[in-house]
């Protein structure tokens, strides 16, 4: 184990530029899919974040009470999507309306009666994206007598739901597309240094070499070639996420709210790692005495 | 421990060897020889596994190839110490990283590795020469530094291909001396060479082959 990690680093040095070359091309292949990661994982972060923004309002019966509209307050509180509910009587309505048209106040008069309905506001949990939970819960609350109207952004939710739909298929085609190329570089990089030391690998069998002897030096290198390739995509996605937040300014402040998910600068090197260790078997195949 | 029973190894239309039957035991001295395509070659690349026969039975140190699996070949090997016609040194690694690969596969620590090299390295007088890569030695040197990685391993089977066919008769009377001094360790030895000079005289056995016949089993 030892000795095939040391011919691994020797070979390293010894065919560094086949090497660097290797190194560069994952690199910059996992920068571009860590880059994509990024701009998808704050995509995903911005839609999860909508439902918290998302209110759901409740329009009650006339004649409701405001004891029975605490009634329902209570059975909409222990759903579990739900974040914070806030009742609204007819008398708090009329008045909140007074005060928006206290510019206006003439629009009001001759009004004797409140005409105004009451209405319970519901804000959901930040988690709790997922359109077919909210239409359950949105067509229970409908059920419900004392509801007379239920307002929410039906179309809102459709448009984000698409948006999150669309993001992790694209996260997968673009993982895919890149992983796959990736693996193919770790690949052809040891069959070129596999067919460079041909000759000396078939000494080796001969001298009573175990394919595990013969393999391991070139599942080393594959892996390192693969790590070192996901270290520098990770350095360049540090350096552009700086740069990016480097560039945030009041005219775009879009970028400020950008995050970097540390999981994402670990995982590149293991990911370079993994396909090394995967492009490196295929490509060694089986050996034959 | 080898055992040959009616073997016979066919090249795309050429036998190689027809129906070759012997038996060496265990530390005896065995010269094969034969002109150029007698099958000198076939035969001594059968017994290391570098080729498989077309028909009969091959035994050695116990292990019969017709029941032999894949992944115990490497083990067989190890027994087999092998001197090729053509060296087989790597160039790219010192003389005595060449004869330390053998160990190295089998497993053993560096300090061991240091000691048996050196000593492998005494034995066929190479010792000034460890640090130098093979394309610097003479034919002789090369041919001593595939020797010394051949018996490092201390196999109990050794054999060479032709190890004195492009050697001079100083070189010669070397590797020779070398060949007994591992003989006289135990080691069974099976050397190929198509000079007859070699074993004339010396009371060693002979196996005759021409064109893939054994046609005499003899005391040179």
């Amino acid at each position: 184990m030892n000795y095939s990690f040391k011919i691994a680093i020797k070979s390293l040095w010894h065919e560094r530029w086949i090497n660097l070359l290797s190194i560069l091309s994952i690199a910059v292949g996992l920068f571009i899919l860590g880059f994509v990661i990024l701009v998808l994982y704050n995509v995903e972060t911005l839609t999860r974040g909508a439902p918290e923004k998302f209110t759901v309002t409740l329009f009650l019966k006339k004649d409701v009470t405001d004891s029975k509209a605490k009634g329902l307050l209570r059975k909409i509180k222990k759903n579990e999507i739900v974040k914070s509910v806030k009742y609204i009587s007819k008398t708090e309505a009329f008045e909140e309306l007074k005060q928006s048209l206290k510019d206006a106040a003439y629009i009001l008069e001759g009004i004797d009666e409140n005409p105004l309905f009451p209405s319970i506001e519901i804000k959901l949990k930040e988690k709790s994206f997922d359109k077919d939970t909210i239409e359950k819960f949105i067509a229970s609350l409908k059920k419900d007598k004392r509801v007379d109207e239920v307002i929410y952004g039906q179309q809102l939710l459709g448009t984000i739901h698409e948006i999150y739909k669309s993001v992790k298929i694209l996260t997968i085609i673009v993982g895919l597309l890149f992983c796959t190329a990736i693996a193919f570089v770790c690949y052809s990089t040891v069959k070129i240094l596999f067919y460079r030391k041909k000759e000396e690998i078939e000494v080796y069998k001969l001298l009573g070499a175990t394919k595990g002897f013969i393999r391991s030096p070139f599942i080393f290198e594959g892996i390192l070639v693969g790590m070192l390739g996901g270290i520098l995509a990770s350095a360049g996605n540090l350096v552009l996420f700086n740069l990016l937040k480097g560039m945030s300014n009041p005219s775009v402040p879009l970028l400020k709210g950008v995050i970097l998910p540390e999981e994402l600068i670990l995982s590149l090197p293991l990911a370079g790692l993994l396909l090394g260790l995967v492009g490196s078997t295929i490509a060694l195949g089986k050996i034959k005495y | 421990m080898i055992k040959f029973n009616n073997v016979t190894k066919i090249y795309e239309n050429i036998t190689a060897l027809r129906n070759v039957s012997f038996s060496i035991e265990k530390g005896e001295f065995v010269y094969i020889t034969g002109p150029s395509g007698a099958g000198k070659t076939t035969l001594l690349k059968l017994i290391y596994l570098a080729e498989k026969p077309d028909s009969g039975d091959i035994s050695i140190a116990g292990w019969d190839f017709n029941a032999l699996k894949e992944k115990a070949v490497p083990y067989l090997r190890r027994n087999i110490g092998v001197v090729f016609q053509d060296f087989k040194l790597l160039n790219n690694k010192t003389v005595y990283e060449n004869i330390a690969i053998a160990l190295r596969i089998r497993g053993f620590k560096d300090k061991e590795i240091k000691e048996r090299v050196y000593d492998a390295l005494k034995l066929v007088n190479l010792r000034h020469k460890s640090d130098n890569y093979p394309p610097t030695l003479s034919g002789g040197e090369q041919q001593r530094a595939t020797i010394a990685r051949a018996i490092v391993g201390e196999p109990t089977i050794l054999i060479a291909d032709e190890p004195t066919g492009n050697l001079d008769a100083d070189n010669t009377a070397g590797i020779m001396k070398i060949f007994k001094e591992i003989h006289a360790k135990g080691t069974t030895v099976l050397f190929a060479t198509h000079n007859r000079n070699l074993f004339r005289h010396t009371g060693m056995r002979v196996l005759r082959l021409d064109s893939g016949n054994l046609v005499a089993d003899e005391i040179g």
